[in-house]
């Protein structure tokens, strides 16, 4: 079963004004479920804007999106995702395990069982220590960590993250990359993921879709294809250089092809 | 990811840094004392002219009573022959005020609030409502104050009538809620979109979204605007005590020792002593809720 279908959606902002912008033409995109696709490409290629598409956080101008079998709309009532942005986001007033707690909250569950909920996702995250600091006590690794852990908290079948290391120092996104595929491991979590780092989608995702601006479309999907359980050695694979070749390449495609028509103005 | 975070300390409330404003605070008050005095020495007895200005204050002991004579005045009785010490008059009246200017800084504060929560929920409110809130702090208080007392007088539901100190009370929360209304405006408007887009995807209600991210996040502002609105109660109280003629209250008793300023020149400064520490007292009280709301916030950067 596919965890989202997107048919034929395009989304206009401002339509009709002087100022018309459009962001997205023309885009079908099916991801199965327990599936990790990333959306790559360069600024204003309309990623984010998909995201938010599929997150209900935009309404398309054109064009139909599935998600879980019912409407975006109806999904996010459900609370079927959850959602991380590159700002890990926490409230400053909560505590750690608080912020977990938030969508639990209100969803209206109560306190008991809302902290047994927190603790476990810290213990899934590594910082169940942690569970009574605020988050200006953490490290942004930290914050980014009980960033999805919130995002995980109601257990979704469905995980929308918005360049969610883009904020982070190599070594530390390494580390989460891992940590993030081990958890959606376990879950069986199906994954979209906005990023503009090549081997960061390569090695997180089972496909990457790679994404051209003015207007946004899908110019390439690229099936990654790595043998076995990704782990640190994968960064040393034949497979894992092949993908970020291939991506590098589709992207190449994209800029080239903005060059020619003159519209490359970065 | 470094393991060298700490467990959070409750801060404790007496800090190093906290003892030295409070010694800080009382250095300066003794600085102020001693100013005072070393002008009654090198100051012109009857005022002086800088360059044809009469700038420089009379250092006579009418204009300008010695400390330890405005001190030794509390211990005095307030008129020739009554019982009744000064100290114990003024500490009545500034109780009085205090609690005129303390329903003030309530009704203020909340109707700020309401303001603001509806300024911020409605964009068409506040286009239409900040004009008037800003308009609505020119208008002299002077003006004001008779003006509320006659519509406070024309006002009664069933038995109940409006008291006259009601009035000034009312003269307080028209100061108080001004700068309420703006600063958690500014609050509530303040979270970045990010955590309102995650509000959103948790498909929580507007309320849900104002308890839980818009209010919290305002506090900050809330805070100093309760502070300011502290010390406006007081002014509005004080200023509304003298121009309706309310009787109880420290204005009241500034104005009536003001007229015997000839004849006993320390008088008058023990009631306007009384009216500093009522603001003291007030901003404190603010201090102490500040304390508290604010104890497990970031602290400001200390480098």
């Amino acid at each position: 079963m596919s965890a989202i279908e997107i048919d034929n959606i395009s989304k206009i902002f401002n339509a009709g004004s002087g100022n018309q912008v459009v962001a997205l033409t023309d885009i079908d995109l099916s991801i199965a479920s327990g599936e990790f696709v990333s959306l790559i490409g360069p600024s204003g290629c309309g990623k984010s804007t998909l995201l938010r598409l599929i997150a209900n956080l935009l309404e398309p101008t054109d064009g139909n999106i599935v998600v879980n079998g019912k409407s975006p709309k109806q999904a996010r009532l459900d609370q079927d995702y959850g959602m991380a942005f590159q700002q890990s986001g926490l409230f400053e007033w909560r505590t750690v395990a608080k912020n977990i707690e938030l969508p639990l909250e209100l969803k209206g569950w109560d306190k008991a069982k809302r902290h047994e909920r927190a603790m476990e996702m810290l213990e899934l995250v590594k910082l169940a220590d942690f569970a009574g600091h605020y988050p200006w006590q953490l490290s942004g690794g930290m914050q980014q960590r009980v960033a999805i852990a919130r995002a995980l908290a109601v257990h979704p079948s469905l995980l929308l993250m918005d360049e969610p290391f883009g904020a982070l120092d190599e070594m530390t996104r390494e580390h989460m990359q891992s940590e993030l595929l081990n958890i959606c491991r376990a879950s069986g979590t199906t994954v979209v993921f906005v990023t503009h780092s090549i081997p960061e989608a390569v090695y997180l995702s089972n496909r990457v879709v790679v994404m051209s601006p003015r207007p946004g479309r899908v110019t390439e999907i690229v099936n990654v294809s790595i043998e076995g359980e990704r782990s640190d050695a994968t960064r040393d694979n034949d497979a894992f250089f092949r993908g970020i070749t291939a991506v590098r390449e589709a992207l190449r495609g994209v800029e080239m092809s903005d060059h020619v028509r003159g519209i490359e103005d970065r | 990811m470094s393991a060298t975070i700490t467990r959070p300390t409750r801060a404790s409330f007496l800090t190093p840094r906290r003892l030295r404003r409070v010694a800080l605070f009382f250095a300066s008050l003794l600085l102020v004392a001693v100013a005072w005095e070393l002008y009654k020495v090198v100051g012109p007895e009857a005022g002086g002219k800088i360059f044809g200005w009469k700038l420089l204050p009379r250092a006579n002991d009418n204009a300008m009573p010695h400390i330890w004579e405005m001190l030794e005045r509390y211990g005095r009785p307030e008129v020739r022959g009554s019982d009744r010490k000064i100290w114990s008059v003024v500490l009545a009246g500034a109780w009085f005020s205090f609690r005129l200017a303390l329903v003030g800084f309530f009704v203020g504060a909340a109707l700020g609030l309401g303001l603001s929560i509806l300024m911020a929920r409605f964009k068409v409110a506040e286009r239409g409502i900040l004009p008037y809130l800003v308009l609505s702090q020119t208008v002299p208080l002077i003006a004001l104050a008779p003006l509320v007392v006659s519509w406070g007088g024309k006002l009664s539901i069933g038995d109940w009538t409006w008291p006259r100190w009601l009035s000034a009370s009312v003269l307080g929360a028209f100061l108080a809620f001004f700068p309420v209304a703006v600063g958690a405006l500014k609050g509530l408007t303040s979270p970045p979109s990010a955590s309102i887009e995650l509000m959103d995807s948790y498909a929580a209600s507007w309320w849900q979204t104002l308890r839980k991210l818009r209010f919290p996040a305002a506090v900050p502002f809330i805070v100093p605007a309760l502070k300011l609105a502290a010390s406006a109660s007081v002014i509005g109280v004080v200023v509304a005590e003298i121009s309706t003629g309310l009787k109880g209250g420290i204005g009241r008793l500034i104005i009536e020792y003001a007229r015997e300023a000839t004849s006993d020149p320390a008088k008058v400064f023990t009631a306007v002593f009384g009216a500093a520490a009522l603001g003291l007292a007030m901003s404190g009280f603010v201090t102490l809720a500040d304390l508290y709301m604010m104890r497990n916030r970031p602290k400001e950067a200390t480098a």
